[in-house]
């Protein structure tokens, strides 16, 4: 009898582990922060099944919601009429403040043509393997997503970059709680700057501030600064959340970050436009 | 018997799209249980008692690969795991009886462990970096999946009894 015959099943369990090996093999070292044409090719291939079924689900919901479950709707629009009307304040002082600095054409051209490049999007997945990795938008090429391309809530905090695979319709989304991740920012009262580096956990690290620095307290927000050309300056990205000794690295203060955006509000987003001179 | 197969390869694949659809809609729930509960886990283990070894690796393969994709960790790494699991899952229901509910709990409650200590053994060796454990969260995959799995294979066992009954 063959050895296919006798040891068909051993031989395409060896074949599929062997095909895994050299998939896993052409990937390491990482780094260079492209993925392969296969990863790419899966992805473009389920992103729309993810996309079509989250779509689905949506409109359902929202059937529901409009058609049937209208209890509420007179109080939560009492609620956001009051709501808009602290943010046409806010927006109102904001203005004013602006206007020292610059023209009020200035101001409208600009603010109008950020309104343009700004691309409103829905996430349509989380990470399959660590939420506090990636997500997926439903937005892509087509809607002028591109990578690197800064992302934020619908508060305005940073979220985190578009990355490899983009495909026509979606786009990959590196979160700042990502182990990869580096932000540059600096806190908002002392002036300290360092690199927010996520640790794929809900907290993060602030690292790269010198253990001589002084200032810095818990509770301080920390902003981009904007030297890393992908995020542009002044998105809020956290908190600090604690200031620690670290035996191991002397030379540098432990300081972890409370991120500011929140899973459970993470249902609508903003991709930003492209920083000046980022790299494509 | 070609049918069968035919109408397995279809559920398969709805079951797995219905693992995508989880990680879209349950990130609302919170992260917490996106990591105690891997639903691509679930739906190998039960296909591959149901179907065997052979099905059970390729459907590991094609399930695993999926979750690379829709993740940042390294491309391959899951579809090994799940499809060791999916294989050895089929492999042992074949050879030993592990019908009665507390011995196919006990038989997937090992299997899952087994993937996530390959999976966890794995990813520090080729990302050379210790995976994050959540606060211990993950050692609770295990047994959520064999406890899921125990579930659907009993309730579809009462289930095609019942259609039998005259």
């Amino acid at each position: 009898m063959p050895l296919w015959d006798r040891r068909r099943n051993i031989l395409l369990l060896a074949g599929l582990v062997l095909f895994h090996v050299v998939l896993i093999s052409i990937q390491v070292p990482r780094g260079q922060g492209r993925k392969s044409l296969f990863e790419k090719s899966v992805f473009f291939v389920f992103s729309p099944i993810q996309r079509a079924a989250v779509g689905t689900v949506r409109g359902v919901r929202s059937f529901w919601l409009n058609y049937f479950d209208l209890r509420g709707v007179r109080q939560e629009n009492r609620e956001l009429k009051d709501s808009l009307f602290f943010l046409r304040q806010e927006s109102r002082f904001l203005q004013d403040r602006l206007e020292l600095y610059r023209a009020e054409s200035q101001i409208r051209e600009s603010l109008e043509r950020f309104r343009e490049e700004l691309i409103p999007a829905r996430v349509i997945g989380i990470d399959s393997a660590n939420p506090f990795r990636s997500l997926v938008l439903d937005k892509g090429s087509l809607d002028g997503v591109k990578r690197n391309m800064a992302v934020c809530d619908k508060f305005g905090n940073l979220v985190g970059r578009t990355i490899d695979p983009v495909s026509l319709r979606e786009a990959m989304v590196q979160l700042i709680t990502d182990q990869e991740s580096r932000v540059n920012v600096i806190s908002v009262t002392d002036r300290l700057v360092g690199s927010v580096t996520g640790r794929s956990s809900p907290v993060c690290d602030l690292r790269y501030v010198l253990a001589s620095t002084t200032g810095g307290t818990v509770g301080e927000a920390l902003e981009t600064t904007g030297h890393d050309r992908i995020y542009p300056a002044g998105l809020p990205v956290g908190r600090i959340a604690a200031i620690q000794k670290d035996p191991s690295l002397p030379l540098f203060r432990k300081i972890l970050v409370q991120p500011y955006f929140q899973f459970n509000t993470l249902d609508a987003v903003a991709v930003l436009p492209q920083v000046q001179g980022a790299d494509k | 018997m070609r049918e069968t197969v035919l109408k397995d390869v279809f559920r398969a694949f709805l079951a797995a799209a219905a693992g995508v659809l989880f990680y879209s809609l349950a990130g609302s729930a919170g992260p917490s249980v996106l990591v105690v509960l891997n639903a691509f886990s679930v739906v190998v283990v039960y296909f591959s008692v149901r179907r065997g070894e052979v099905f059970g690796a390729f459907l590991g393969t094609a399930c695993g690969l999926v979750q690379d994709a829709f993740s940042l960790s390294v491309f391959g790494l899951a579809g090994l795991t799940k499809t060791l699991l999916g294989f050895f899952t089929g492999y042992v229901t074949r050879r030993i009886d592990v019908s009665p509910f507390p011995r196919m709990g006990a038989f997937l409650l090992v299997m899952s462990s087994l993937e996530l200590a390959a999976y966890v053994l794995l990813s520090s060796v080729v990302r050379q970096e210790p995976v994050q454990l959540h606060g211990g969260l993950l050692l609770l995959q295990p047994p959520v999946t064999a406890l899921l799995g125990v579930a659907l294979i009993t309730a579809e066992r009462r289930l095609s009894a019942r259609r039998r009954e005259p």
